[in-house]
């Protein structure tokens, strides 16, 4: 009982730890390009929460960000370093507009489709780089990473020619706009906050329930933590690693049909890349030890540090990239397992503390 | 085509690929004491911002250098610090590295500069190009090798003298073992730690020296992200030439000239889209020819019994 | 007198791994350390090489008390370490292996050249033949054996610990290795070898220092003791012999039929090896490890592909199945190594006991919570698994726990086949009768057992049949009655059955 105790209270320790570290590193930050700490944190605080407005903004924002998050968990927890959330999310994105755009039928029936085809581009995408490390042994890592360059380019070349918006003044890269019936259902009156944050929050629970409590969710963590382990008591790698690869991308590729067809009603060049939603995801992955909900609570504070930096950017001198400073070196600390190795470390010491 | 291969796309390649070579031969240093740096592309990002801010500062463009370098080599320390003394998972903080350089930089830039996106000064000063005495003479050659920034000729260097340091040094020789086998490296009295610290450091060395030639070197200016890649592909040239220095030296040449053909290839009128994905795709194919290590084999290393 | 060490105790925590033990080596002397796994000999060891600090005590050299921080402060004062596990670098060569940590120098560079002569000229000094330009990976395990020796003598060490010596020699080797020992003996040299095979020690040692427990137990002259007196001292009690009952064989559940596995380099690790197993018979495969052992359980359980030959399994043919379909028709599998294939270091008990059992234990795609912690909960119980709850972590288990959780799972898979290898390897005496019982209760229960162990105690004491490899072949089979370790070991070294 005590020591279940204890690892619960180290599983906490170590994220507040971290949190607090980075906030000092922020202060710090603040500081020396001569902004006033408390201000700049309460503005944050307020531009993240401050009203019911800026709540939904910041739940809308943590939306895809907790769907990127959840797939690269899934992944993460199989072994698999899949950092091509950003590509994968492209490709969902475009596929969801071009299916909303050019596919005949009522408005359920549009967006349903949408959102699938969301998820089945982004899941190809990333299952083909699974399938090159299972069959030419290619490091997935750096594949995944390839791909995202591959695909946002190629998603550009789309929406700058065949695909270009040609009916408005704007000579954008962008497709045209989808039709209103089409689109995913705001929550609130006149709020950004739409139905896919209801659907982010089904993932992340599903997600969980998977992991824990199935077969195929005992054999995907087991693959992850010891691989020879798993092969030995049967589990198939390269099945596993095919459908996990794809349950990963059709996460980022939900994520970008989510986003195309919630907030941006049309896929635009670089409006699925630029506030940086994939890299966001795998940062919260990163931060929760790739737990599902862990993941999902990380994903709504790094959206609350973006929200809140938008804030401090309006109303103090303190530039908003004061966020990523604090994310960044969130995730440092969190990567190095701080508060647990010290803790481990001291108790070593202290077993051979007697002699010397 | 042959206006194609003319002069000026050679000459254009060796200055693509001293910033990828650069940090291809870090991490070749950092993997054969058994740390995959997935941190390059963070480092070398840092390399080119505090080039640029020394430059600021010093107005001296050595002194810029210099002041990359050492900045660089901080943040490498970080790096080693994580992944030696903590045993934090190295993908993992080379990842979060990476992270922090992309957010620490682009929050400098407007704290420093007060500018966003890019900082670019006319009056700044870059890597001055030097003439090699006897071969600028030579028609076509000397037009190709000769004229370059001190960090190209550095960098091409740096290959043959890593590849006698690894191979012909006793230093080199102990820093192969701590790669091979850190147990009985340790069991031998070799200070294993010290050994890794040191290939991390020199990894922050070589990345800053990539960083400053990359935005001192071509067009003397920083854009946020403005690696955008460099780095992963450097990795990839790293695993491609089996982390040997003369390997990594033709893999790191090989994506220059893809660098250099798609900046080439924008003149022409094909979408610059296609032309842009070209070293990516080329990476690709290339990689399909140099297997990776099985994942058999890194989990029996992982899970060693030896504990 | 050389060395001494003097009350040295070590604790981790509350456990005690050495208390209160003296010790002391002569120059020229070859003294024995014995005890059995777990008794603490490693440990007192790894003190003196600086590897580890004790909790108490002194050691002299030469009457000149020492405190050693590192490896690095032993081989200073002239102590060189052998360990178990080979500390060698496989793709460096002989020479390279041999002088690293004192490389002659040309300036900064390293002078393969006078490496090489020195190498030489240290061979031949000692009677040790070696080349040095060869890769130590292409060398034989007798050979790294002398390169590490001779990597400690270039170190300059006076005393060289051997640890488990002759653990994965030939006989041929072991007797060579003997003889070497004697000689450097002889010139001078002083030496502690760790073992458990108490006939070699009785060749070769003068003194015999018996550990138990962490305490000392004895020690005696060579010359007045004998192997029995030496098991009492180890064991404390005699050790009682396994009620037997004779094999009532029925019919094959395994064949193996001329089964081949490829290699790297062209000579098969597996070379058309065709056998057995029925039921209700343990059939025990004997040979120093690493000839071809691994890859036959590979090739059998599904884990390495096949080059030609059939594995039928309770009359289906299962050459080239997934490892998972194999497990369904009725295998279950001891691994060898049981942190790289038996368990997740950072998964829980439960998890790791629920391995091979998951697709059982579900409805719905849902494992079955409730049901699989009772049965993991009964294992425990069963074989006395020490674990702090069954939510610990499997990094957090000692090595014979581990050990009886795995047995536990792969028993309760309940198959007509069961690999065991190396089942008891690295447990104590305890967990290792508890195992034992467990496999020939499965024997007698119509189980068919394939028990590859490269302990011939082992393999003589459980097995109702008896396959020796060499190389990648059975060289020869033998029955219980007729089996004696001076057999076996002449067939596992290659010799031609007499």
């Amino acid at each position: 009982m005590n020591s279940k105790l204890t690892q619960f209270a180290g599983a906490l320790v170590q994220p507040i730890v971290a949190v607090l570290l980075a906030l000092l590193i922020g202060a710090l930050a603040i500081f020396l390009v001569g902004g006033s700490v408390m201000e700049t944190y309460a503005e944050m605080w307020k531009g993240a929460f401050g009203s019911f407005y800026f709540v939904t903004n910041t739940l809308s924002r943590a939306t895809p960000i907790i769907l990127v998050g959840l797939g690269t968990a899934l992944a993460f927890r199989a072994g698999f370093f899949n950092l091509g959330a950003e590509g994968q999310m492209i490709l969902g994105g475009l596929c969801a507009a071009i299916t909303a755009l050019y596919v005949p039928g009522p408005g359920w029936y549009k967006l349903v489709l949408a959102l699938i085809s969301g998820i089945v581009a982004g899941g190809i995408w990333s299952a083909f780089a699974g399938w090159m490390d299972a069959k030419f042994r290619m490091n997935l890592l750096i594949t995944t990473l390839l791909l995202n360059y591959i695909a946002s380019l190629f998603a550009g070349y789309l929406v700058a020619y065949p695909l270009k918006d040609t009916t408005g003044s704007a000579a954008m890269a962008q497709t045209k706009m989808i039709d209103q019936s089409a689109w995913l259902p705001k929550l609130f009156q006149g709020m950004s906050l739409h139905a896919g944050f209801l659907i982010a929050l089904a993932g992340a629970i599903l997600l969980f329930l998977f992991m824990k409590y199935t077969v195929s969710g005992y054999e995907t963590r087991m693959l992850g933590n010891n691989p020879l382990f798993a092969a030995y008591g049967g589990v198939q790698r390269g099945k596993l690693m095919f459908y996990s690869m794809l349950a990963s991308g059709g996460f980022a590729g939900l994520a970008g049909a989510v986003e195309v067809l919630g907030t941006q009603y049309r896929y635009l060049d670089g409006s699925l890349s630029t506030p940086g939603y994939a890299w966001s995801g795998i940062m919260a992955t990163l931060l929760a030890g790739s737990h599902p909900l862990g993941t999902a609570f990380a994903a709504l504070l790094l959206a609350a540090l973006q929200t809140g930096g938008m804030g401090v950017e309006r109303n103090t001198e303190v530039p908003l990239e004061i966020a990523s400073v604090i994310q960044a070196t969130l995730i440092l600390f969190v990567s190095a397992k701080l508060s647990y190795s010290f803790l481990k470390r001291r108790k070593a010491r202290a077993q051979s503390g007697t002699i010397s | 085509m042959e206006q194609f291969l003319d002069v000026s796309l050679f000459n254009s390649t060796l200055r693509m690929v001293t910033p990828i070579l650069l940090a291809a031969l870090g991490g070749a240093i950092c993997s054969r004491v058994g740390l995959f740096n997935v941190g390059l592309e963070g480092l070398v990002l840092f390399g080119a911002f505090f080039a640029i801010v020394g430059n600021y500062i010093t107005g001296n463009v050595w002194l810029a250098v210099a002041f990359a370098v050492l900045c660089v080599m901080l943040f490498s320390l970080i790096f080693a610090y994580l992944s030696i003394h903590l045993r934090a998972n190295v993908i993992i903080v080379g990842i979060s590295l990476n992270f922090l350089a992309l957010g620490l930089t682009s929050f400098s830039l407007r704290a420093i500069f007060n500018v966003k996106g890019a900082y670019y000064d006319k009056n700044m000063q870059g890597l001055p190009a030097i003439d090699i005495p006897l071969i600028k003479d030579i028609p076509w050659l000397g037009d190709v090798l000769s004229g370059h920034s001190p960090l190209v000729y550095l960098a091409f260097l740096l290959i043959f003298v890593f590849q006698y340091f690894l191979f012909r040094t006793v230093s080199g020789f102990r820093l192969l073992a701590v790669g091979e086998n850190p147990v009985a490296a340790r069991s031998l009295g070799i200070k294993s730690k010290r050994i890794q610290y040191g290939a991390v450091l020199m990894c922050g060395v070589l990345c800053g020296l990539a960083g400053a030639q990359l935005s001192l070197g071509q067009v003397t200016m920083f854009t946020e992200n403005m690696t955008a890649g460099r780095g992963f592909i450097a990795l990839v040239a790293t695993m491609l030439g089996q982390s040997n220095p003369l390997g990594v030296g033709a893999s790191s040449l090989l994506f220059g000239f893809m660098d250099a053909v798609s900046i080439r290839l924008q003149g022409l009128s094909l979408p610059t889209h296609f032309t842009m994905m070209l070293p990516y795709v080329v990476t690709l194919v290339m990689m399909l020819f140099f297997k990776d290590k099985s994942y058999m084999q890194e989990a029996r290393k992982a899970n060693e019994s030896s504990r | 007198m050389l060395l001494s060490m003097e009350n040295i105790t070590k604790a981790y925590g509350p456990v005690k791994a050495n208390t209160d033990i003296g010790f002391t080596l002569n120059k020229g002397e070859i003294h024995a350390l014995v005890g059995e796994n777990g008794a603490g000999k490693t440990t007192l060891m790894r003190i003196l090489y600086g590897m580890e600090k004790p909790t108490s005590g002194t050691i002299r050299i030469r009457g000149v008390e020492q405190h050693f921080a590192t490896p690095a402060d032993a081989i200073k004062s002239g102590i060189g370490m052998v360990h178990q596990h080979f500390m060698l670098f496989p793709s460096f060569t002989v020479a390279e292996n041999i002088v690293i940590g004192r490389e002659p120098r040309s300036g900064m560079g390293f002078n393969r050249k006078a490496a090489i002569a020195e190498v030489e000229a240290l061979s031949r000094q000692y009677g040790m033949p070696v080349d040095p330009r060869k890769k130590t990976s292409a060398c034989s395990l007798g050979v790294q054996q002398r390169v590490e020796i001779l990597k400690v003598l270039h170190q300059g060490a006076d005393i060289i610990i051997l640890d488990e010596p002759t653990g994965v020699l030939t006989p041929l080797e072991v007797k060579e290795l003997l003889v070497a020992i004697k000689r450097l003996a002889a010139q001078g040299k002083s030496f502690i070898i760790i073992s458990h095979k108490l006939q070699e020690i009785m060749d070769v040692a003068d003194r015999i220092t018996v550990l138990r427990d962490g305490r000392v137990t004895g020690v005696v002259e060579a010359k007045d003791t004998d192997v029995e007196q030496i098991s009492r001292l180890m064991v404390g009690r005699d050790l009682v012999d396994m009620p037997r009952t004779a094999p009532e064989p029925g019919e094959a559940v395994l064949e193996v039929k001329s089964l081949t596995v490829p290699g790297d380099k062209g000579k098969p690790l597996v070379n058309e090896v065709s056998f057995g197993v029925r039921s209700g018979e343990i059939v025990g495969i004997a040979g120093i490890s690493g000839n071809g052992q691994s890859e036959l359980i590979g090739a059998i359980s599904g884990l390495v592909d096949i080059g030609s030959g059939q594995v039928l399994l309770a009359g289906k043919d299962v050459t080239g199945t997934p490892v998972r379909k194999i497990r369904e028709l009725g295998l279950a599998h001891i691994p060898e190594d049981r942190y790289q294939w038996g368990a997740a270091k950072d998964a829980t008990v439960v998890e790791n006991g629920v391995m091979g059992h998951a697709r059982r234990e579900q409805r719905y795609g849902m494992l079955r919570g409730r049901s699989i912690r009772s049965m993991v909960e009964d294992w425990v119980k069963r074989f006395e698994i020490k674990t702090g709850s069954l939510d610990t972590k499997a990094q957090f288990l000692s090595g014979g726990n581990l050990q009886k959780l795995i047995v536990a799972r792969e028993l309760a898979q309940g198959t007509p086949f069961l690999i065991a290898a190396e089942p008891t390897r690295g447990v104590d005496v305890g967990a290792m009768e508890i195992i034992h019982g467990e496999l020939i209760k499965k024997r007698n229960e119509k189980g068919a057992i394939l028990l590859v162990s490269s302990e011939l105690t082992e393999i003589l004491k459980l097995s109702d049949r008896i396959l020796v490899i060499n190389e990648g072949r059975i060289v020869g089979e033998l029955s219980a009655e007729e089996a004696t370790e001076e057999r076996i070991s002449l067939l596992m070294a290659g010799g031609k059955q007499a």
